[in-house]
């Protein structure tokens, strides 16, 4: 006992000096579970969220076994060229246009043209007439519209045709760091019962790969998982966000102004209240079949471009950024009107009342002074909306993302994939390669979601500073 | 600006104030109502709901002075005052009934847009509320709002003019750009005034504009409501009845009175010239509230 009062009579329904004390402990024993407790609680949820990083960046960097089917040295050799000094990249579009052209048969040529021509000006594995016989048909491939191959395309291709990397096995970050050996003895085992087919074990070679690097971030899609990359996924998602943003931000926050500023509490619009909370929780999938049946289905003129194009319609149908973004922007809108709600009630009624008194209208009061004070709330309210966007895949699924897609979106009409729909194909694969690709995938959206979640943080800080 | 205002000043600003204020309106007609009252009310209640907030109020204010409405809490004072700018409109469920005419012009009628009778009776209220802006911009937003035509200088002046009237401009006119929130509580509400008298109205409504500053502060409120009164009408609630000696020429004792059913209502219980009211009050409630027995 370390303070005590002198005596005192006490009124009988509070304990003795004695039996205080011992209640005392029990109180602070409690009080100190507890504070455990909650302790444990954060402790669970950095490790769980430690261990996804630990998982995904694991996966994305580690060894390699590889075999090439013709070793880009001798294949820059072949060409003249000094193999210490220049690489496959440093070669030229026509040299790498010349290299698959002498690598892949005519049929595979002729599809890779048709999906993307390699010169604007000339074809090289189609004749002329055939080229204008299927463009001129009922559904001309994407070769006859898109833009031509650039040099990181093709380049991709020869890895891809000419060169003919396999990855044969593959060894996690933390193995690879700490035990480089177990990933000979692995390949070694594997050469033994013969896992890697007709492969030699001197045809193999172990190098270091970080599967997530500038060439995956930059490289299209591909069946090939060494050279395939995101770039299309990438975009896919940027245009997705910037649809989703356009539709939701201005038709949530002026719904939220209505709600906000000039509803009066009528049972209609108290209906209409409940009904957009609702709304904000219900499922994703739900979504997807809105967008499917209405956007894809009904307003298919619309969304697949046809009604903005006079003679040919465009081979895609209502399966486009668009309707996937539109699709987006609906899941997103009750957030973005409830958040923007929360925002402007949150402005104190005196700077109405201010506004109001000096003789202007509700919307000068409203554009004013109300706006540009909820404006950061609002800001982040509608971010975090957008990374829940971002990071959706059943609705994409669900209104037509291609599952796989090697041109990029050039515009609203366009087919496209997205970051999630990417990963999510790309780990239901059987090769260790695309779980890798899978996880490398995962730091590039979550390296986005980060961007987005700091650029809300940096907007909120200037718009509030400025008040 | 100098503490003597010149004769010719006053009257340029009163023609000006003529040109921009309400009469411009087709359906208004210009003379003053009966008994020389900016604003009357004719048996005015005002009612939340079903609830009959204050009942049956005929008053006259007189231009040019400063008329106090003072009774204690829930008497509805603050509700009238409100309802003299259309303020009210703004609380869901609130009505007016009775006539509420400014130049004999009932501002309840249908064809009236409130925005019109806001700018032209002002208002300030109880906790001083600039807008989060510049010291500038606080000032110049009535005029903008309010389609000023002027140039960049020209509104310049009128910020000036405005600060300068308000007793704040030698305080201010240094840090303009700063905002709002940084001046005191007394500032800030002089900073109000200056804002509402910025857009040239007739009649300046005040809500208890001092009761959230220190007496120092208060002070100088009331001193520039004295030099205000000049130029226009000011009607003000207040809790102080001190105050209410000090500065008013006229005042409004409103008492709550419980009906048949048990409702409070406030009523008007005595308006006459403020020296009167105070020193030889006509009515029993007026006599028991100023000498402190209740309220």
């Amino acid at each position: 006992m370390s303070v005590s009062a002198p005596e005192r009579t006490v009124r009988e329904y509070f304990p003795t000096e004695a039996e205080y004390q011992g209640l005392l402990d029990r109180r602070s024993r409690r009080a100190r579970l507890f504070q455990l407790a909650c302790l444990l609680a954060l402790m669970i949820a950095v490790v769980a969220l430690a261990t996804l990083l630990y998982t995904i960046v694991n996966d994305s960097f580690g060894l390699v076994a590889v075999v090439n089917e013709r070793d880009p040295e001798a294949i820059v050799a072949d060409l003249g060229y000094d193999p210490a000094a220049v690489d496959l990249v440093d070669l030229e579009y026509d040299e790498l246009v010349g290299l698959l052209e002498t690598a892949v048969g005519s049929g595979v040529g002729r599809r890779l043209e048709r999906e993307q021509r390699f010169y604007e000006d000339r074809l090289v594995f189609e004749s002329d007439e055939v080229w204008a016989e299927i463009c001129s048909s009922e559904a001309p491939p994407t070769g006859c519209t898109a833009g031509p191959r650039d040099h990181s395309n093709v380049h991709a291709l020869v890895l891809e045709r000419v060169v003919v990397q396999d990855v044969i096995a593959a060894y996690d970050l933390v193995p690879s760091l700490f035990n480089p050996d177990g990933f000979d003895e692995e390949i070694a085992a594997g050469f033994e019962t013969s896992r890697f087919g007709e492969y030699t074990p001197d045809q193999a070679s172990v190098e270091w790969r970080a599967w997530f690097n500038v060439g995956f971030l930059r490289s299209p899609q591909s069946a090939t998982p060494e050279v395939a990359g995101i770039r299309t996924a990438i975009l896919g998602s940027a245009w997705l966000v910037l649809i989703t943003v356009v539709f939701a931000v201005p038709v949530g926050v002026g719904a939220a102004i209505y709600l906000v500023e000039y509803a009066k509490a009528t049972r209609l619009n108290s209906f209409i209240q409940t009904n957009i909370n609702n709304l904000a929780g219900v499922p994703s999938i739900i979504y997807g079949m809105l967008g499917l049946a209405v956007l894809v289905r009904i307003f298919e003129p619309f969304t697949s471009g046809a009604i903005f194009t006079t003679g040919v319609p465009p081979a895609e149908n209502g399966r486009t950024v668009l309707s996937a973004g539109l699709t987006l922007g609906l899941l997103a809108l009750p957030v973005v009107i409830i958040s923007a709600q929360e925002a402007l009630r949150a402005v104190p009624d005196s700077l109405r009342h201010a506004g109001l008194a000096l003789g202007a209208t509700r919307w000068q009061t409203v554009r004013s002074q109300i706006l540009p004070v909820a404006l950061p709330g609002i800001l982040t309210g509608t971010i975090l909306a957008m990374a829940r966007a971002i990071g959706e895949t059943a609705p994409l699924i669900l209104v037509g993302a291609a599952s796989f897609i090697t041109s990029d979106p050039t515009g609203p009409f366009s087919k496209f994939t997205a970051l999630p729909i990417q990963i999510f194909q790309w780990t239901s694969f059987p090769q260790i390669e695309f779980q890798k690709l899978a996880a490398a995938a995962s730091i590039a959206l979550l390296l986005l979601l980060l961007t987005l979640n700091a650029a809300a943080v940096i907007l909120r800080n200037k718009y509030s500073r400025r008040a | 600006m100098t503490n003597e205002t010149s004769i010719e000043e006053t009257m340029t600003r009163d023609t000006e104030r003529a040109k921009v204020s309400l009469p411009e309106h087709a359906d208004l007609p210009i003379p003053v109502a009966e008994g020389g009252g900016v604003i009357e009310t004719r048996q005015m209640s005002v009612y939340y709901g079903d609830f009959r907030a204050v009942a049956e109020v005929s008053l006259n204010f007189a231009p040019n002075q400063i008329t106090a409405l003072i009774g204690p809490s829930g008497c509805g004072k603050s509700t009238v005052l409100r309802s003299l700018n259309r303020m009210n409109d703004l609380i869901p469920t609130a009505r007016t009934e009775g006539e509420v005419l400014y130049h004999g012009q009932n501002i309840y009628e249908d064809h009236i847009d409130p925005v019109e009778v806001r700018r032209t009776i002002g208002m300030v209220f109880q906790k001083p509320n600039p807008f989060p802006k510049s010291i500038f911009d606080n000032i110049a937003w009535g005029a903008k709002i309010n389609d000023f035509k002027g140039t960049k200088s020209d509104l310049d002046d009128l910020v000036q003019e405005a600060l300068e009237d308000a007793a704040l401009w030698d305080e201010v006119k240094d840090k303009l750009s700063e905002s709002g929130y940084s001046l005191s509580g007394g500032q800030q509400q002089r900073l109000c005034i200056a804002r509402a008298i910025a857009t040239k109205p007739d009649v300046i409504l005040m809500d208890e504009p001092c009761s959230s500053l220190d007496p120092i502060a208060t002070l100088r409120i009331e001193e520039l409501m004295l030099e205000l009164k000049e130029n226009y009408s000011i009607i003000i609630v207040t809790h102080n009845m001190q105050q209410a000696a000090r500065v008013s020429d006229k005042t409004a004792f409103f008492n709550v009175k419980l009906n048949e059913k048990g409702m409070r209502t406030g009523r008007l219980v005595e308006f006459s010239p403020t020296d009167q009211l105070f020193t030889s009050p006509t009515e029993k409630d007026t006599e028991d509230y100023i000498t402190g027995r209740f309220g």
